[in-house]
C-alpha cells in the first residue's frame, strides 16, 4: 500500500533523509519513531507529496507519489503535527469546506460531516468557532477532516501530542476502529512508546535520516531476550565486559552511565555480570530489571533517552 | 480547478464578513482617505479646480495597493499557521490556490472601491464618462489588483516572518503611488521620474480612470489596458513560480 524505496532529501548540506526503505502492507498500521531531528517529518512530508525527494520513488496504493501527485491525494487523508485548524471557522464549517475543496457535492457533504462528527463525539461543539475548542477536541476534528474523502490510508504526525490520557485513549479507540472495522492503512510518527506498541503492527526507527530498526514490536523488543538489566556504575569509556560474547548476552549498551543488559534469564544472570563488574573494580551504585520495551530498543538504537528529547 | 479556487474564496469572504474589525477597518480606510487627503490637499492647492477629481483615481489605485499587501498578509498568515498545507495535500492545481486568494483580495478590494466612488462623489468629485469607459476602468482596477496581488502573494509565498513580508512590501505601496501621476500631475516633474512613472502600472491604471472620469473615450486607453493585463499576468505568473519553488510541484 505504501512502498518507498531508497528515499534520499538532502536540505543544503544536511542530509535529512538517507536511502530510507518503507513497506505498509494493506491494512496495517505502521508507526515512524525517532527524536527531534531524525528526519519523520521529512519523510511525512515526502510520503505525502509536500515535498519532492531528491532521489528514490514513492508508489502509493499504485500511484507514483511524484509523477502521478494528484492520484496519491485523492487516496490519503493526512493531519499534521501542528493543528492547521483555522480558528474563525466552525467545526462544522471546517469539514464542509474540506470538502467543497474536493469538489463534494452539497448533499454528500452534509452528510458526512454529521457522520463524522457524530464519529469523534463533536456533536455539542460542532457551531462553534475551532478557536474556542480545547487541544483533544482540535485533535478529533482534524481526524474527522482528515477522515472527509474517505481514504485509503491515514498519515498521522503526532496523532496525540499535548493530550491528556482520556483524548490519547479516545483516539487510540477511534484508530483502532478504523483499522478494525474498515481495513484503513496507517503510517503515524509518533514519541510514545506506549501509542507504537498499542497500535502498529510496524515499526520503524529513525535516526539522522536513516532507518537504524524495523520490524513488528514483538521482534524488536525480543532482540533483548526476555529480560534487561539495568545497572548504573562508573564505567570508564570504551568498558568491555569479560561476560560479552557468553550465549545468554543478547544485548548490551552503556549509555550516561547505565549498561543495559538484555538476558535470556535476569534472576539467573544478574550475579555473574554483578561479578564481572566486581572483578573490574567497578562501584554499583544502583541496579533493577525489567522487562525489555519498545523504548529500550528506541535507547538502543538512536541512543538517545526519549524523556531528554521530548524537553529539548 | 474552478471549484478549488471558488472553495477558498468562499472561506476568506466567509471570514471577512465574519472580521468585524476587518470589514470596519476596510470601511474606514478609503472614507479617511477621501476626507482627509483629498479635500484637505484640495484646499492647498487653489490653482487645481477640483483636485479631488484629479485626485480620486489615485486613491482608488492606493486601495487596490493596500488590498493586494492585505491579501499577501492574509496568504502569509496561513501559510505560517500551516492552514496552507490543508490545501497543499488535496489533489488540486496549486494555481487554483493561488487564484482562490487573489479572487478574494479583489473582492474585498472592490468592496473598498464603491466605497471610495461613493464617498468621493459625496465629497464633491466629478465624475463623468460612459458605462463602456467605466466598464473599462473596471477591468483595468481589476487587473492592476490582480497584478500586485501575485506580487505580494509571491514575496508571501517565500517570506520567514510577518515583518520580513511588511518590510518587503512597503517598499511597493507609497513608493509606488509617489513615482506616478496619482498625486500631481507630471509635467513638472523632472525628466527621470518622469520614465519611471511611464513604466508605472500605477499611471497606465490611473490615467485609464482619469481619463474615462474626464473624456469617456475609451479607445484611447487600449495600450494601457493591455500593458496592465499583461501585467496581471505575470503577477500571477510570478506568484505561480515562487509558490512552485517552495512546493512539491
Amino acid at each position: 500500500m505504501i512502498d518507498a524505496q531508497g528515499l534520499y532529501k538532502q536540505f543544503g548540506t544536511v542530509q535529512a533523509v538517507v536511502d530510507l526503505e518503507l513497506q505498509v502492507p494493506q491494512g496495517s498500521v505502521y508507526a515512524l519513531l525517532g527524536p527531534n531531528g531524525a528526519g519523520k517529518s521529512t519523510t511525512i512530508n515526502m510520503l505525502t507529496t509536500l515535498l519532492r525527494p531528491d532521489r528514490g520513488t514513492i508508489v502509493i496504493a499504485g500511484h507514483d507519489a511524484v509523477r502521478d501527485s494528484d492520484a496519491v491525494r485523492r487516496v490519503i487523508g493526512v493531519t499534521f503535527q501542528d493543528l492547521v485548524l483555522d480558528r474563525d471557522l466552525s467545526g462544522r464549517e471546517a469539514l464542509d469546506f474540506y470538502g467543497r475543496l474536493y469538489g463534494l457535492d452539497a448533499t454528500t457533504r452534509t452528510q458526512r460531516t454529521k457522520e463524522l462528527l457524530t464519529l469523534v463525539e463533536l456533536n455539542d461543539a460542532a457551531d462553534r468557532l475551532t478557536g474556542t475548542y480545547s487541544g483533544g477536541m482540535r485533535r478529533r476534528l482534524e481526524l474527522a477532516r482528515c477522515l472527509m474523502m474517505q481514504p485509503q490510508i491515514l498519515f498521522l504526525d503526532e496523532p496525540t501530542q499535548g493530550l491528556d490520557p482520556q483524548h490519547r485513549a479516545m483516539i487510540w479507540d477511534y484508530l483502532r476502529m478504523l483499522q478494525q472495522q474498515h481495513g484503513m492503512t496507517m503510517l503515524i510518527t509518533t514519541h510514545a512508546m506506549d501509542e507504537a506498541e498499542l497500535l502498529a503492527q510496524q515499526v520503524g526507527i529513525i535516526d539522522h535520516g536513516r532507518m537504524v530498526a524495523s520490524g513488528t514490536p514483538a521482534d524488536l523488543i525480543g532482540q533483548f531476550g526476555s529480560d534487561m538489566v539495568r545497572i548504573s556504575a562508573d564505567f570508564p569509556a570504551d568498558y568491555q565486559p569479560n561476560w560479552q560474547h557468553d550465549t545468554w548476552v543478547r544485548n548490551w549498551s552503556i549509555q550516561n552511565g547505565e549498561l543495559r543488559v538484555g538476558v535470556d534469564h535476569g534472576s539467573r544472570r544478574i550475579a555473574t555480570i554483578l561479578d564481572g563488574l566486581r572483578a573490574d573494580n567497578l562501584q554499583v551504585t544502583d541496579m533493577n530489571m525489567t522487562r525489555p520495551s519498545l523504548g529500550d530498543v528506541f535507547l538502543q538504537t538512536t541512543g538517545r533517552a526519549l524523556r531528554d528529547e521530548v524537553k529539548s | 480547478m474552478m471549484n478549488a479556487t471558488y472553495a477558498i474564496w468562499l472561506r476568506h469572504m466567509r471570514k471577512f464578513m465574519r472580521n468585524r474589525e476587518e470589514l470596519g477597518g476596510l470601511l474606514i480606510q478609503p472614507i479617511l482617505w477621501v476626507a482627509l487627503f483629498g479635500v484637505g490637499m484640495g484646499r492647498m492647492l487653489p490653482g487645481q479646480s477640483n483636485y479631488l477629481s484629479f485626485m480620486l483615481p489615485g486613491i482608488l489605485a492606493l486601495t487596490a495597493l493596500g488590498g493586494a499587501a492585505g491579501g499577501g498578509m492574509m496568504f502569509l498568515d496561513e501559510r505560517l499557521r500551516g492552514i496552507l498545507r490543508e490545501y497543499m495535500v488535496a489533489p488540486i492545481p496549486r494555481l487554483s490556490i493561488l487564484l482562490g486568494h487573489m479572487c478574494a483580495t479583489v473582492s474585498k478590494a472592490f468592496f473598498q472601491i464603491i466605497i471610495v466612488v461613493i464617498v468621493g462623489v459625496l465629497a464633491g468629485a466629478q465624475l463623468g464618462g460612459s458605462v463602456v469607459a467605466w466598464l473599462g476602468t473596471l477591468v483595468a482596477l481589476v487587473c492592476f489588483t490582480l497584478g500586485f496581488a501575485g506580487i505580494a502573494l509571491g514575496v508571501a509565498a517565500r517570506s520567514k516572518s510577518i515583518m520580513g513580508y511588511h518590510g518587503m512590501i512597503f517598499l511597493f505601496n507609497l513608493p509606488l503611488l509617489f513615482a506616478s501621476n496619482a498625486l500631481y500631475p507630471l509635467d513638472k516633474a523632472p525628466v527621470w521620474m518622469q520614465w519611471l512613472a511611464k513604466a508605472n502600472p500605477a499611471t497606465w491604471f490611473i490615467d485609464v480612470a482619469r481619463s474615462s472620469a474626464q473624456s469617456g473615450d475609451m479607445s484611447a486607453n487600449l495600450l494601457n489596458l493591455g500593458l496592465l493585463l499583461c501585467f496581471a499576468v505575470a503577477g500571477t505568473w510570478l506568484a505561480l513560480r515562487r509558490f512552485q519553488a517552495v512546493t512539491a510541484n
